[in-house]
């Protein structure tokens, strides 16, 4: 393309003859010592606590710390570029990064500078990056569910629409999946997902950017990184700058879902400043405000009242534990915090339990407010029963003669248990997970061999698709299953399994159907 | 490390902090006697005289292994009858405490002191050609009537400037510099450039 010249010259005419000029009123300081991402100042008497400052390269900065003699400035950016002597100048504004529709489908930085090039990021719009979360009087409590597609996820620890989810586990148990199936699936939903990646190496988050584009999932997805390579002071930013992102489509009475992967690397980064600019270490060296750094964080997910919109930000908060330590410091906070965990064990997902979730101490504080009806009644008393079969389980490995009674109860879990793997990126629609695991708890899967459940879930999913499809769609219209409805899935179940025999050959069969 | 210290932008604000609290007291005995002009004058004549010129001589005084005796006789023998008694008294002082390193953080901490004292502003004003008598009055002029206290002017040239003036009064910097309007002028232009051509490319293309 060839462009032409007396176009852009007329541009910049026009520009040149609106200039408007004004005098340029700033407060300066000097910077003392620039190191480690943190530059000391001198002067800046008027800046305020969080205010932005501008150092000559153009690289911006937050005061951090107000002392007696010195400010204390969090460099966000390259502060090689700094010296000593430069002249700081004090910005009054807040920090603050662009929100909108043009964020949508694209890799940021935490000041939403594009990552992907794919040019500006056009918006017009700004938020603060530090935001005082909704008040009490604007939420209500959260009622509507958040389908994650995972059939462990959605029966035992339902997420409602506003709550934090905390998902803790070692590394490599399948953390990232889940948040991964969760954005996957809301494909439908129309909620807009932002995935906050902190500390992580650039060839993960690249992957994870390639899962979404592969499922179609970054048309309503936001990746915002900042990577194990960018200064620490980006690495704390970055989950507020993502919330603030979300924010913005929550108060207009959109829904959104945050993923913070993985707040651990927050803390730690937070703790690297604190210690920087010599506020007093405590446990673990974390800062005595470490605690406040994630709660203040987590509260801006809320549901907002009808008054408001009735918007709302989902969030789920990663937390990587050491050696399933969940009593760290960290682990512990973030977990008062949440309103429930999902708790991920490396043993579990070595015996291919995957997600390998820990029903035993995995809870969601919101409970049955964010099922369905349907979900309510088929799922109601899964967990713990699950949860008595993992400690009947154990006690049954001892080899010893068991009863009937004790017998069935363990058949029935081994098959709850297979029935909940699920492979990664196939997220299933919530009524076909009412159908399994409505088979599940009422024993219609005690006679298939447990190596077939899988198999037979599939072929009795896409028995109903084909031929109850009608059944399936009033289930999900009316999200409950009534006696009528029960009625009628009982005898899908019975003309399914007449046809589908689960002895041999069920690839025959399946022809035959 | 000691030629970056004698970068007048580059200071220890600890020690900085020190020099104020002892500006505060030679301040207070100077005050006293009735003696204060004088006593600054000569505090600034003896750092940026003497001080600044003689390395050597900042460096026998700030070294902790020259000891207090032996500074003592250093400064007698230098300064005595030379120098008002007050501040070599002061200087004494200072010596005894292992403080003589913080005499350039003590003396701008005097002048700010004293300015505050005398309800007096130091305004720093940079222009592109040294600014000649009767203007530097008038600005002066202007800048009493509009901060309502007494202006003491510090001139300075920087041809970089390209026109205009910058003044910087504490912390706060006027700037109605021609450079800086370009600046800004540059900004605004490459921004509202990248508008126009985000809302439509083919405005700029040549039609081929």
């Amino acid at each position: 393309m060839k462009f032409n010249a007396d176009e852009i010259a007329s541009v910049i005419q026009q520009e040149i003859e609106q200039y408007e000029d004004r005098l340029d009123v700033r407060e300066v300081g000097t910077v003392l010592e620039v190191g480690d991402g943190i530059a000391r100042c001198y002067g800046l008497s008027g800046v305020m606590a969080g205010e932005m400052v501008e150092f000559p390269s153009g690289v911006t900065g937050m005061a951090f710390n107000l002392e007696e003699n010195s400010i204390g400035v969090i460099i966000l950016g390259d502060y090689l570029q700094i010296n000593e002597g430069d002249e700081v100048k004090a910005t009054g504004k807040l920090l603050s990064v662009p929100v909108g529709d043009a964020v949508i489908g694209r890799v940021l930085d935490p000041l939403g500078k594009p990552l992907d090039g794919k040019g500006p990021v056009a918006s017009t719009e700004r938020r603060p990056v530090e935001v005082i979360a909704a008040g009490v009087a604007e939420r209500q409590p959260v009622c509507e569910p958040r389908q994650t597609g995972i059939k462990a996820v959605d029966a035992m620890t339902p997420i409602g629409r506003g709550q934090r989810e905390l998902i803790i586990g070692d590394r490599k148990t399948g953390k990232t999946a889940i948040a991964l199936d969760a954005i996957i699936n809301q494909r439908e939903s129309g909620v807009k997902c932002f995935y906050v990646a902190i500390g992580q190496k650039d060839s993960s988050v690249a992957a994870v950017v390639k899962v979404l584009e592969d499922h179609g999932a970054m048309d309503y997805t936001t990746v915002i990184v900042s990577g194990a390579s960018s200064p620490a002071p980006l690495q704390y930013v970055a989950p507020y700058a993502g919330t603030s992102m979300a924010e913005y489509f929550m108060w207009k009475g959109e829904h959104a879902l945050v993923v913070y992967d993985d707040l651990s690397k927050q803390a730690v980064a937070y703790r690297q400043l604190s210690l920087l600019v010599r506020r007093p270490p405590g446990r673990e060296a974390f800062p005595g405000d470490v605690f406040y750094c994630h709660s203040r964080l987590l509260e801006r997910s809320s549901k907002l009242s009808e008054a408001l919109g009735g918007g709302s930000i989902t969030s789920l908060p990663i937390i990587e534990t050491l050696e399933g330590e969940v009593s760290a410091y960290i682990p512990t906070n973030v977990i008062s915090i949440t309103d429930g965990q999902i708790y991920l064990q490396p043993d579990l997902f070595f015996k291919g339990i995957r997600p390998a979730m820990n029903v035993g101490i995995s809870v969601s504080r919101v409970g049955g407010a964010a099922q369905i009806k349907a979900m309510k009644k088929v799922a109601g008393g899964m967990r713990l029963d699950l949860a008595s079969f993992r400690e009947l389980e154990a006690f049954a490995q001892l080899g010893t003669d068991l009863d009937a009674a004790t017998q069935s109860r363990l058949d029935r879990g081994y098959r709850m248990v297979e029935l909940l793997k699920q492979p990664q990126y196939k997220p299933m629609h919530v009524v076909d997970q009412v159908l399994s695991i409505y088979a599940a708890t009422r024993g219609f899967l005690d006679d298939v061999p447990v190596t077939k459940v899988r198999e037979w879930e599939t072929a009795f999913l896409q028995f109903i698709h084909d031929r109850k499809s009608q059944l399936w769609a009033a289930i999900a219209e009316k999200k409950d299953l009534n006696d009528e409805l029960t009625k009628a899935v009982n005898e899908a179940l019975a003309e399914f399994k007449k046809g589908h025999s689960t002895a041999s050959k069920p690839a025959a069969t399946l022809a035959k159907v | 490390m000691a030629p970056t210290s004698q970068n007048s932008t580059a200071f220890d604000a600890g020690r900085q902090y020190l020099g104020t609290v002892y500006a505060k007291a030679l301040l207070g005995a100077a005050e006293k006697a009735g003696t204060t002009d004088a006593v600054l004058e000569e505090l600034d004549s003896l750092v940026t005289d003497v001080i600044d010129k003689l390395p050597n001589l900042d460096a026998a005084l700030a070294s902790p292994r020259i000891g207090h005796d032996e500074k003592v006789r250093l400064l007698d023998r230098a300064f005595q009858g030379r120098m008002s008694k007050q501040l070599l008294n002061f200087l004494k002082v200072v010596s005894s405490h292992g403080r003589l390193d913080c005499l350039r953080a003590i003396n701008r901490a005097a002048r700010r002191l004293y300015n505050q004292m005398r309800n007096r502003v130091e305004v720093k004003i940079r222009t592109t050609e040294p600014v000649d008598g009767q203007l530097a009055e008038e600005i002066a002029d202007r800048l009493r009537t509009v901060l309502r206290s007494d202006v003491e002017l510090k001139m300075d040239v920087d041809p970089e400037l390209i026109g205009g003036m910058v003044i910087r009064i504490g912390d706060t910097v006027y700037d109605g510099s021609v450079v800086d309007r370009l600046r800004r002028l540059r900004a605004e232009t490459i921004e509202k450039m990248a508008q126009e051509f985000r809302q439509s490319l083919a405005r700029f293309a040549i039609a081929e």
